[in-house]
């Protein structure tokens, strides 16, 4: 048949490529890229909350991929409380399996992991949600949490950044916690194939799934660089078909023709802290010496920064204004009316700023007039250190004295901890998180030692708030203290923002996520390849 | 002979020993590893839990008696940032990656830097010993990082000849190699050609000569062997730091070694990793450094002597 023996290697090697790329059209594998999580393990008690499992493993409750609102796409079909917000029933999805024939979901799977994520060694975020929380299984299919105080909240601790993901006890009872380690039992339309530590993850769709989803892709890689540089040149060079990136270098991939795809709503809010305004009386932490202990001060930072560069520089144009950091019009305590007085009371104004600072006698009514700005790096934010020279670009720009202050922010969080923390420093709220989770984090003596603005004030609002099971007075409350905060200029809010992923569009179409964990991203069933 | 070989390797058992102090206090004031593993909104009973859980409530000198007795049987406790992993077995998983693309890089410096650093020193003042200075200035004041990511940019995303980054075969790891070794080709060519040019100018090379002995003979059995004594020196820090500079290259190129995982070990405060990569890297200096001083005596009936 083939007189020439080149003719017949140029066919030989036409009919291989032909079928490995049948062999690839059949089993298409979906390459991400992304930073390496803080801690990289199995056993997401042991993660402050940045998840490599997401796409394996679910919580009770999931979230509408639109608008990110609770729905029943997790473990539990339905869910009620009592009237004081003690007491939390979740009736389980009978026909609920584990992965690898570990067997359904039961009562006995969530009360088993209520118990290993609120165990010792826990450094999970938000595990204060569950503490003194008690789980007993009133039928094989439902479960009850007896709670020590009302939880309004408590769904998101069940939800995609919550602190309770449904562990296999069967798993457990005959491999432990190195059955774990070694091959995690999930409930998801993707399940687990293997972890390579400093590489990352690799999971496969589950046929047949028992929720009836279909995966439109094989398998998934998750793959680990910290790099921005690499992962710029993965995508371009097509190598991976998603990356998650800085947004300073969204543009470069967008201009050679790839597609940005948006969390549906803001997932990120970013913000610039005083940290160590401890205006409680008598807190022995408190610095008398802070320049921005005075209101008038605070005020002068907050005109001093034109927030429109802020988000052309370190956004790209992807963010919108926030008025109150903390305050999100899905959660409780919205006040329109702060948004609508936002320019009106911190609009950039340099003249403003210097009468103020002229007002409050800076700096020579200071003994230490110096503002000093933390620049530091977190896993997720790669922004920070940019961000912080730009506050001191600002604040230089208004006659502000300040110093840039580089430290490790695990160091920094050392110094938050002892509450020594005496710095102006960036801030996230990622995901948004629930009022009472932001204000106690971040405006509440509750929040100790960790806390960085704490006034009486507050302090007043905020025992009621936590103490309410109205709907109506929780939000009034919470809305009240948003307006302390606004008013007494406690912070410098900067932007709300979205997660960005860049994808591929020849090998990726769609992807549908709400921007509620937070790595920002979830909902991997649902990337659409391209056809 | 063996009397030196004791002797070295006694210097080598105290200088571990005091490594280990070193390390021990160095991690410990990196910070606390409660700061790096907790989350913001940690309360002071999760704080004081997770202090009692690693022990680290305990004085520092129990911590490193603990310490010390576990190590002696290579055991240094649980990783805090690849929960599931004893610290041993993390810095076991990625120390191949790193012995691949350190051997490599290895071997492209030894095989292009001694013949460069001979060639020039035999062909001194010519083109070819411009090449190599010129070689060698490029090599030691381009920074690593910058060629690494330019070298992706050209031979990956551009020409799309080798992957961009990540762990596998000889493709994976040609771009990284290049990028590692850049530097040792310009350090060992300058030496090598400096300690030819000393030998080469030595009264017995000239009689060599004299007597008609081939231009090969001389520059590689009588010039070379005995120039090659400074070079040797040089592989033992070559090799260590071949392991431990790697950091860089291995960030850029994603490579998972040891190099980038001590980094991320130091980030996260996680001391057992810590302590194990870099008594790992301690032990591997002093291992090709004894070696070195093995190899140094046996080449130079001198030092035997001494």
């Amino acid at each position: 048949m083939f007189h020439n023996k080149s003719v017949k290697y140029a066919f030989l090697t036409m009919m291989t490529l032909a079928a490995s790329g049948s062999v690839s059209a059949q089993a298409q594998t979906i390459k991400m890229v992304m930073s390496p999580p803080a801690v990289e393990t199995n056993r997401y008690w042991n993660t402050p909350g940045d998840f490599g499992l997401g796409p394996s493993m679910q919580g009770l409750i999931g979230h509408n991929p639109e608008t990110g609102i609770y729905d029943n796409s997790g473990l539990a079909e339905s869910w009620s409380h009592n009237d004081a917000f003690t007491e939390w029933t979740f009736k389980l999805k009978p026909e609920a399996e584990f992965h690898f024939g570990w067997g359904p979901v039961t009562a006995a799977d969530v009360i088993h992991s209520l118990k290993l994520h609120t165990g010792p060694d826990t450094t999970l975020n938000g595990i204060t949600q569950l503490e003194g929380a008690v789980a007993t299984a009133e039928d094989d299919h439902t479960v009850k949490f007896t709670l020590p105080k009302p939880q309004v909240d408590f769904l998101f601790v069940h939800g995609g950044r919550g602190s309770l993901v449904i562990y296999s006890k069967a798993q457990y009872d005959k491999e432990g916690l190195e059955g774990y380690d070694a091959k995690p039992a999930g409930t998801a339309e993707l399940q687990y194939v293997e972890r390579n530590i400093g590489q990352g993850l690799t999971f496969e769709k589950v046929d047949n799934h028992w929720s009836g989803n279909e995966v439109a892709f094989d398998r998934l890689e998750l793959q680990f660089i910290k790099e921005p540089a690499t992962t710029l040149a993965k995508i371009l060079s097509k190598e991976a078909d998603i990356v998650m990136m800085p947004r300073e270098l969204q543009r470069d991939a967008m201009d050679a023709g790839f597609k940005a795809v948006s969390s549906t709503n803001a997932s990120n809010q970013a913000t610039m802290l005083f940290n160590g305004t401890y205006l409680i009386p008598g807190d022995e932490a408190l610095d008398k010496t802070l320049p921005w202990l005075d209101i008038r001060i605070r005020e002068a930072i907050n005109r001093s920064i034109d927030r429109e560069v802020v988000n052309d520089v370190i956004y790209n144009g992807g963010a919108t204004v926030l008025p109150v950091f903390g305050m999100d019009p899905r959660h409780e305590g919205y006040v329109p009316e702060l948004a609508e007085r936002f320019e009106e009371a911190y609009g950039y104004d340099l003249d403003k700023a210097r009468a103020l600072m002229k007002e409050a006698g800076y700096p020579e009514k200071f003994s230490n007039p110096v503002i000093p700005i933390l620049s530091t790096v977190i896993a997720g934010s790669s922004e920070w250190p940019a961000m912080a020279e730009l506050m001191q670009v600002f604040l230089d720009e208004v006659g502000f004295q300040t110093e840039l202050v580089e430290m490790d922010w695990s160091n920094f969080s050392g110094m938050r901890r002892t509450r020594t923390a005496k710095m102006f420093h960036p801030m996230r709220n990622l995901p948004v998180k629930p009022s009472a989770v932001g204000i106690r984090n971040y405006y509440s003596a509750l929040g100790r030692p960790k806390s960085n603005y704490e006034d009486p004030v507050i302090e007043e609002l905020m025992a009621k708030y936590v103490d309410s099971i109205d709907p109506a007075e929780r939000d009034e409350l919470a809305g009240g203290i948003f307006t302390q905060v606004f008013e007494q200029y406690a912070v410098v809010p900067l932007s709300s923002i979205s997660t960005v992923v860049i994808v591929n569009p020849e090998t990726v179409s769609e992807w549908v996520f709400p921007g509620v964990t937070s790595v920002g991203v979830s909902h991997f069933p649902l990337i659409k390849p391209a056809k | 002979m063996l009397g030196l070989i004791v002797r070295r390797f006694f210097h080598m058992l105290i200088s571990l020993l005091a490594i280990t102090v070193v390390v021990f206090s160095l991690s410990h004031l990196t910070g606390s590893p409660i700061d790096a593993l907790l989350p913001d909104d940690a309360t002071p009973q999760q704080i004081e839990n997770l202090t009692k859980h690693l022990g680290l409530d305990r004085p520092y000198y129990v911590q490193y008696l603990t310490f010390m007795q576990n190590a002696v049987v290579g055991d240094f406790g649980d990783s805090t940032k690849w929960k599931g992993n004893t610290a041993v077995q993390v810095v076991l998983q990625r120390l191949p990656a790193t012995l691949q693309l350190g051997g490599l890089a290895v071997l492209i410096s030894v095989v292009i830097a001694i013949p460069l650093g001979v060639l020039a020193a035999v062909k001194k003042n010519t083109i070819f010993d411009s090449v190599a200075s010129g070689i060698a200035l490029l090599g030691q004041s381009l920074p690593v990082f910058w060629l690494g990511i330019v070298l992706v940019w050209i031979f990956s995303v551009l020409l799309g000849w080798f992957p961009t980054s990540g762990y596998g075969g000889l493709s994976h790891m040609i771009l990284p190699a290049i990028a590692m070794a850049w530097f040792q080709i310009a350090a060992l060519t300058r030496l090598t050609r400096s300690a030819m040019l000393e030998v080469l100018d030595a009264e017995y090379i000239k009689l060599a000569r004299v007597k008609g002995v081939r231009d090969n003979v001389v520059i590689w059995k009588h010039a070379f062997r005995n120039a090659a004594i400074v070079p040797i020196t040089y592989f033992g820090v070559l090799a260590g730091s071949l392991l431990t500079g790697s950091v860089v290259i291995e960030t850029v190129f994603a490579w998972p070694g040891t190099g980038l995982l001590a980094i991320d070990a130091i980030r996260g405060r996680d001391f057992p990793v810590v302590q194990s990569v870099v008594m790992f890297f301690a032990v591997f200096y002093l291992v090709a450094n004894f070696l070195v001083d093995v190899l140094y005596a046996a080449i130079d009936p001198r030092i035997r002597q001494s």
